[in-house]
Formats: structure tokens, C-alpha cells, sequence
């Protein structure tokens, strides 16, 4: 190995980085968020990236709708309706996934700038 | 020899080097543009509630003020044809369904002129789809919401036979902005959302906005995306709330650009009694709910035409079905029958 070579290393070792950490900059924006609206407004943001379980607490139109987050995925828990329909759905992960508690005005979706494999779902 | 061989191997081993540079270069480069491209249409969304169902915006422009202002704008449209079509609330200065549910005696009433095109739309379907598509059974509907909501028993023979007023001639509409009615009860549940949802799709049309996705509950209207391309849309398993419906084990997804998917059937309302499964969307022949299918798709250029044909096919035999769309251009179909099979129609092939 000569001189010629070793620069010709350090310069593509130096091309990778600077590749590297342009798809970084470019890439970092891909969280994983749950957004909550009741009745057309944005109420609550939950970041779906954290592992450990929590709860939430927010005010629906019957009542406190309680809802659970997990692994990245969230479900509605407990909330006051005649038939439960968006408690009985349980948990939701993909973005196209949205849970709705019309009863209650309170609609949950998935966003994530990550690119999907669907747009929409219909329903 | 020997130096001759290794001088060959150092210039390979240079020359696959600056290949691979090259090549990482061009695709670095290739990203960053894609990525900057991109950025140029910043994604703008809003979650509306109208019409008994959840409303997904989604915009992709590059400015924000063109963004927000089409948002209102639909927004606007979605709120004015929920209050023309509300069945359950008057509101000040308009005469609306529940205005026109409300006469008991044969009234003569001014409705304004887009309350009067649905209405005039609507009956016209009715003669289109030999009586399957009628508004007027607004009475019908609310007596099995009642079982629905129970979710046990049908109504008995006595209280279907009970039911009076469902004839489509107790409305009669005249000079663009007159209707003479008494006794009956609408519901537009199988129209308004879709006719509203035309209406935006003009109105984007008008204004030449074209990189949009609109979900409104049953009906997707998709312009096309920030990369000018189609959008994916899957459709619900109705069994499955979670699940996207499946042929053959494959998921399907439909690539859509200016467009408009339209379906009829859904997970969330229907119940199951004995066994059987009543859906919410009643046949005003036999009185009875559809129990053809599970779940119609179809693919179309209008969002008015879309729902009135979906609700339509969800009423028809399959068979009759596939007969009814060759009536119509540009109409593709997608039946999910009720032992769990797929059938398309041919034309559905382009958007696989």
C-alpha cells in the first residue's frame, strides 16, 4: 500500500460520513405519533416510540375515555358508549389505523413521517 | 510475470474502489434531491366530524396559506351539507331534513337549490335502480336502529307493516327550489356524503389544486400524491376491524390517482341475530336488511355517482350487480360476498 492509496481510503471514508450523515439529517423525522381530537380539535399528542406501557386520561363527550399505550401500539380502554365499540377494537400500530369513538367526538389516529405501505383505509 | 500480475490486480483493486465511490455518490446524490423534492410539498392534515363519521383531510402543497385556506374551505363545504342533510336538528335560517321530516300535513316548503339537487339526484336514482336506492325510508331505518342498537331481534311483521309514508311520490319537487311533502322521513345517509364530497372534489377541480387525499367515512376522493403519484388504498376487512380485506390471502390494495373509491357494507354497523347478519343499510322492497354480501367497493369519477351505485350494488344480487355497472363508464367493482370470496371486475386488473 503507497501513499496514493491510503489517501484514496481516507477520502472515501470521508465520502461515507458525509453520506452517512446526510440520510441522518434527512431521515430523522420518522416518530411514531398518536394524535387524539375530540370533536374536529387536536386535545392530546402521545409519542408512540416508548416501550413501557402508560395511560391517559382525556375528556369525551359521555365521559372520561382512558386509553393505553404500549409498544408502540395504543388502544382505548375504558369510555362511556352503548355498545364500546372503540374500547371492544383494541390496540392499533399502523398509520393508516384509526380508532373512533363517535359517541364520545373522540377519534384517535397514527401518524409517522416514516413512508407507508398504505395511504388510507377504507371503510 | 509476477510484477506484471500485481501491478493489473492494484489498478482493478483502484478502478472497483472509484466504482464504488461513484456509485455511492450518485446514490447520496439521488436521495438528497428525492428528499428536497419532496420537502418542496409540506403535508397538511385535518380530522373532521360531520355526517356521523370521521373526515381524514390530508393536502400536500408548498404554502401553508394555500394549504389552510382549502382546508376551511372544505371543512365549510362538509359543515354546510351536514346541516342540510342532519335529520336530528333544525338550524336558524334553512329549511333542512329535519325541517322536511317535520311536516305532518302535506306542506309546501322552499328549500335552496343545493338541498333541492340532492334531493332531485336522489330521486332520480330511485327510478335508475328500479326503487333499491329510496331516501324516503327514513322510518325504516330508525326501527331497525332500534333493534340494531339493542343488538338482538328484528322488528316484527306487524310493526314493518305499521310503517306508512315510504313511497318516493310523497315528494314532490318543482320549480328548482320547491317541495311538496307531508309525512315522510328522510334519510340521506346513502347520498350526502358523497354528494358533499363532489362538491369538493369540484371545487379543488376549480382551483386547480391537484395533490390531495380526502377519507371520508365510505368514500376516499385521491387527486394525486406529493410525488405526483398514485395512493395506496386498502380496504377494511368487515369482519375485522383491524384487518385489511384479503383475496386469496393477499392483501388488496388499490393505486389510485383522481379518483374516487366509494364502500358500502362496513364492520361497525350491523349485528348479528340467530346467526344471521343484519346490516345497516335496509332493501325498502322487502323491508328487510341487505344480506347479499359483506362488503361492495367501487371505483368511479364522481363521489355523488359512487355512493348511490355502491349503495345500490350492496342491495343487488352480485349477479344483478355486475350487469347493473356495464351501464355506467368508468365504473370498476370489487364484491366481498358473505362466505368470505372476492370478485372483481375486470377492469379492476389497472389498479393492482
Amino acid at each position: 500500500m503507497n501513499k496514493s492509496d491510503l489517501k484514496l481510503i481516507i477520502v472515501i471514508i470521508l465520502i461515507a460520513i458525509i453520506i452517512l450523515f446526510m440520510v441522518a439529517i434527512f431521515n430523522n423525522n420518522s416518530n411514531k405519533k398518536a394524535l387524539i381530537y375530540y370533536d374536529n380539535d387536536l386535545v392530546l399528542t402521545i409519542d408512540l416510540t416508548e416501550k413501557e406501557k402508560k395511560e391517559y386520561f382525556v375528556d369525551g363527550y359521555n365521559g372520561v375515555v382512558k386509553i393505553i399505550t404500549e409498544d408502540g401500539k395504543i388502544k382505548v380502554d375504558e369510555e362511556e358508549s352503548p355498545l364500546h365499540l372503540c374500547s371492544k377494537q383494541g390496540f392499533i400500530d399502523k398509520t393508516y389505523e384509526t380508532i373512533v369513538c363517535l359517541p364520545n367526538k373522540i377519534v384517535i389516529k397514527i401518524v409517522s413521517s416514516k413512508t407507508n405501505d398504505l395511504d388510507t383505509i377504507l371503510r | 510475470m509476477a510484477k506484471k500480475r500485481k501491478f493489473k490486480k492494484g489498478v482493478i483493486i483502484k478502478l472497483f474502489i472509484l466504482l464504488v465511490i461513484f456509485v455511492a455518490i450518485i446514490f447520496g446524490v439521488v436521495f438528497v434531491i428525492k428528499k428536497i423534492g419532496n420537502m418542496k410539498f409540506k403535508e397538511y392534515t385535518k380530522t373532521l366530524n360531520y355526517m356521523d363519521t370521521v373526515i381524514d383531510i390530508k393536502l400536500y402543497s408548498n404554502n401553508e396559506k394555500e394549504a389552510n385556506t382549502i382546508i376551511s374551505e372544505i371543512e365549510k363545504i362538509y359543515k354546510y351539507y351536514h346541516e342540510l342533510t342532519d335529520r336530528y336538528n333544525a338550524y336558524e335560517g334553512i329549511n333542512n331534513v329535519y325541517t322536511i321530516n317535520h311536516t305532518s300535513d302535506i306542506t309546501k316548503m322552499e328549500i335552496n337549490h343545493d338541498l333541492y339537487n340532492i334531493l332531485d339526484y336522489s330521486i332520480n336514482w330511485y327510478y335508475k335502480s328500479n326503487g333499491l336506492f329510496n331516501i324516503n325510508i327514513g322510518k325504516l331505518t330508525d326501527l331497525w336502529k332500534v333493534y340494531r342498537d339493542n343488538q338482538t331481534g328484528i322488528p316484527t311483521n306487524d310493526e314493518l307493516y305499521r310503517l306508512s309514508g315510504l313511497d318516493i311520490k310523497h315528494i314532490v319537487l318543482y320549480d328548482d327550489n320547491k317541495i311538496l311533502t307531508g309525512n315522510v322521513n328522510l334519510d340521506l345517509g346513502g347520498i350526502a356524503k358523497g354528494y358533499a364530497t363532489e362538491v369538493v372534489h369540484y371545487y379543488l377541480k376549480s382551483i386547480g389544486f391537484e395533490r390531495y387525499l380526502i377519507n371520508a367515512g365510505g368514500t376516499v376522493l385521491a387527486g394525486i400524491n406529493s410525488d405526483g403519484g398514485k395512493y395506496r388504498v386498502g380496504l377494511q376487512d368487515p369482519d375485522n376491524a383491524s384487518a385489511i380485506l384479503k383475496d386469496e390471502n393477499k392483501e388488496i390494495k388499490l393505486n389510485v390517482s383522481n379518483a374516487i373509491v366509494t364502500s358500502s357494507g362496513g364492520y361497525e354497523r350491523f349485528y348479528e341475530y340467530n346467526g344471521v347478519r343484519y346490516h345497516h343499510i335496509i332493501n325498502p322492497n322487502t323491508k328487510m336488511p341487505a344480506n347479499n354480501m359483506k362488503s361492495v367497493t367501487v371505483i368511479t369519477d364522481n363521489a355523488m355517482l359512487g355512493d348511490a351505485l355502491s349503495t345500490t350494488l350492496f342491495l343487488m344480487s352480485i349477479e344483478d350487480g355486475q350487469k347493473f355497472i356495464e351501464n355506467f363508464d368508468n365504473v370498476e367493482a370489487i364484491w366481498y360476498t358473505n362466505d368470505n370470496k372476492v370478485i372483481k371486475s375486470d377492469g379492476i386488473k389497472k389498479y393492482e
